[in-house]
């Protein structure tokens, strides 16, 4: 008798504890699958034609979008390797910049080494758009680096300097302006972390600087570093507003083709196979570098 | 011996930092200082003029973008919030099968480009339109209630990451006491836990409002006629004469918006450090 009461109210305990869990998690998880899976769903259906939305859309599935995108001479996959290779050149350019800054506040400053983050950190916490807004206005032809450089009678007016704005070069200034605070977090979080005492280990067993970095403290902060590239690879690769204030003609990318053809060639499923082979591309990135990613170091622990 | 870095080096990364901070810094400054300059934003400086944030006010569009971004902000925040508040008690102190699917799930706005996310929202609420408009008469189609569920879904990781640091110092024996105390559950979450979260919940608010004030990406796929300040402004940057006027409302939002992400940090960090203490004072 005992035994079976028990064995009814463990039930009716698991059963309510069931109950407190599913009444936590049910509105988060009913707000991220209606608007956040069904959406990313519906686009990759629809970029097999699947749906019909539009009075020119056939409504049946085929692969007939994606053979075109990925097949030979699609300017759109030219578009993206261009795009993978200013990313990857503002990713590596990033990180070198941040791992001294994180090195320099984990290891050489003490006592203000929180505030002098929150310094570095500030600016990428307010407004995107606006960072890359001062640029342009600072790039302009009759912008203020010109118009200084007029000023101070170090060019001739009417001849500005014409790659400063509307160039690749342009968009990769900007996109690394913007990321470098970020960056430096991830780096700072694993130097930080880093056990003092190997460093101490390593000097008393004869060690130089040098060797010691090299050999103790950068590889103690791979994954830190491997975190920071992601960071910056992940959101530039499908950059479209950077491109679009300062990147002209030259500076266009792959998402720039991504919005164009939503908002201007109304080719919505080209845009979907595009979207969709972009958010491929993202998730293997996460699959195969998300485990040195924590979450956690986004934090600013 | 100074074991990470030799004198020299260690000038030198500080010169180093400092330089850094002055690239970071210096555009936004240059952008502040022509919000004052009676002129177009070009050298020589024309004067010292205020008017420009004058020409603001009398703007009737942009305030109204910029209500309509205060409005999205304070709504979407509060519902970020609040989910981020509900997931990060289930993934702290619930057992559940598939924690890590849900723990992926949640965190997973962070890592998809925004550009996807918003044409994917502006697929759905096209459909939406389409089906709900034209079958029911009730429109659901582009607009500031879709800018809103978006932001939410962008935030909840980010309010999540400020909520949990703090919830995992704070002891599960103050819930059992209040318990003991006699206290029901929701009596315990309403004059225990919620108090003590506060500082967390203010600060995850504050990250999110800012994040969904300055958003442009998702927006400007989904706000249809209602512009948003992000939306509003990129569009008006082709009007060479209202730069000045942007530029000045720029600088407030920026000056704006770094004060309240840095309260909200410093906040965040004193109140975790206090249950810290209490926390290593009990171990002891």
């Amino acid at each position: 008798m005992a035994t079976q009461e028990a064995a009814a109210s463990a039930k009716q305990w698991r059963r309510r504890e069931r109950g407190v869990t599913a009444g936590l998690l049910s509105a988060p998880m009913l707000w991220l699958l209606l608007f956040f899976v069904a959406p990313v769903v519906y686009v990759a259906l629809y970029s097999l034609g699947g749906i019909k939305l539009f009075p020119t859309d056939t409504g049946v599935i085929s692969l007939e979008g994606w053979r075109r995108f990925l097949g030979g001479g699609s300017i759109y996959l030219g578009l993206f390797w261009k795009s993978v290779r200013m990313s990857l050149t503002v990713s590596v350019v990033v990180v070198l910049l941040a791992y001294p800054i994180g090195y320099f506040l984990a290891l050489c400053v003490r006592k203000l080494k929180y505030v002098l983050l929150l310094v570095i950190i500030v600016p990428f916490l307010t407004s995107f758009l606006l960072r890359v807004l001062a640029w342009k206005v600072m790039l302009g032809d009759r912008g203020v680096v010109n118009s200084l450089l007029v000023s101070l009678h170090l060019r001739p007016a009417n001849e500005p300097i014409e790659w400063l704005l509307y160039s690749q070069f342009t968009v990769m200034l900007v996109l690394a302006y913007v990321w470098i605070p970020f960056v430096a977090l991830p780096i700072f979080v694993s130097l930080d972390n880093l056990d003092r005492s190997l460093l101490e280990a390593a000097s008393d067993l004869g060690a130089s600087r040098v060797r010691t970095f090299v050999r103790v403290t950068l590889p103690l902060s791979l994954p830190g570093l491997i975190a920071a590239f992601v960071f910056v690879f992940v959101p530039t690769i499908g950059e479209f507003v950077t491109p679009l204030l300062v990147g002209g003609t030259s500076g266009y990318m792959y998402g720039n083709a991504i919005q164009d053809l939503f908002t201007r060639g109304l080719d919505w499923q080209s845009g979907s196979v595009l979207a969709m082979f972009l958010l491929i591309v993202v998730a293997g990135l996460m699959a195969v570098f998300g485990r040195y990613v924590q979450v956690r170091s986004v934090a600013a622990d | 011996m100074e074991i990470a870095t030799s004198r020299a080096g260690r000038v030198s990364l500080t010169v180093f930092f400092w330089l850094l901070v002055i690239f970071l810094y210096l555009p936004i400054a240059v952008l502040a200082l022509f919000s004052f300059n009676d002129g177009d934003p070009s050298f020589p400086l024309a004067g010292f003029t205020t008017h420009w944030y004058g020409d603001v006010l009398s703007n009737r569009i942009l305030v109204t973008a910029l209500g309509r971004s205060a409005v999205v902000a304070t709504i979407s925040s509060l519902i970020a919030v609040t989910l981020g508040v509900l997931t990060s008690f289930a993934l702290l102190r619930r057992r559940f099968f598939g924690k890590p699917v849900v723990s992926a799930l949640v965190f997973s706005p962070l890592v998809i480009p925004y550009l996807v996310f918003g044409i994917s929202l502006l697929l759905l609420f096209t459909l939406l339109d389409k089906v709900l408009t034209q079958s029911f008469g009730f429109y659901f189609g582009l607009g500031l209630h879709a800018v809103v569920i978006g932001h939410v879904v962008v935030a909840l990781p980010y309010t999540i990451l400020t909520i949990v640091p703090l919830l995992e110092r704070l002891s599960v024996s103050l819930d059992e006491a209040a318990n003991d105390l006699g206290a029901n559950p929701r009596e315990t979450f309403r004059r225990v836990t919620l108090p003590l979260l506060m500082p967390a919940l203010i600060s995850a608010f504050l990250v999110a409002f800012t994040l969904s004030f300055d958003e442009f990406a998702i927006a400007s796929f989904l706000a249809g006629s209602q512009q948003t300040w992000p939306v509003y402004l990129f569009a008006q940057l082709r009007v060479p004469s209202l730069l000045p006027q942007l530029i000045a409302v720029s600088s407030v939002v920026f000056i704006a918006s770094m004060l309240l992400v840095v309260s909200a940090e410093i906040g965040r960090r004193l109140a975790e450090r206090r249950y810290g203490r209490e926390y290593a004072a009990r171990l002891v």
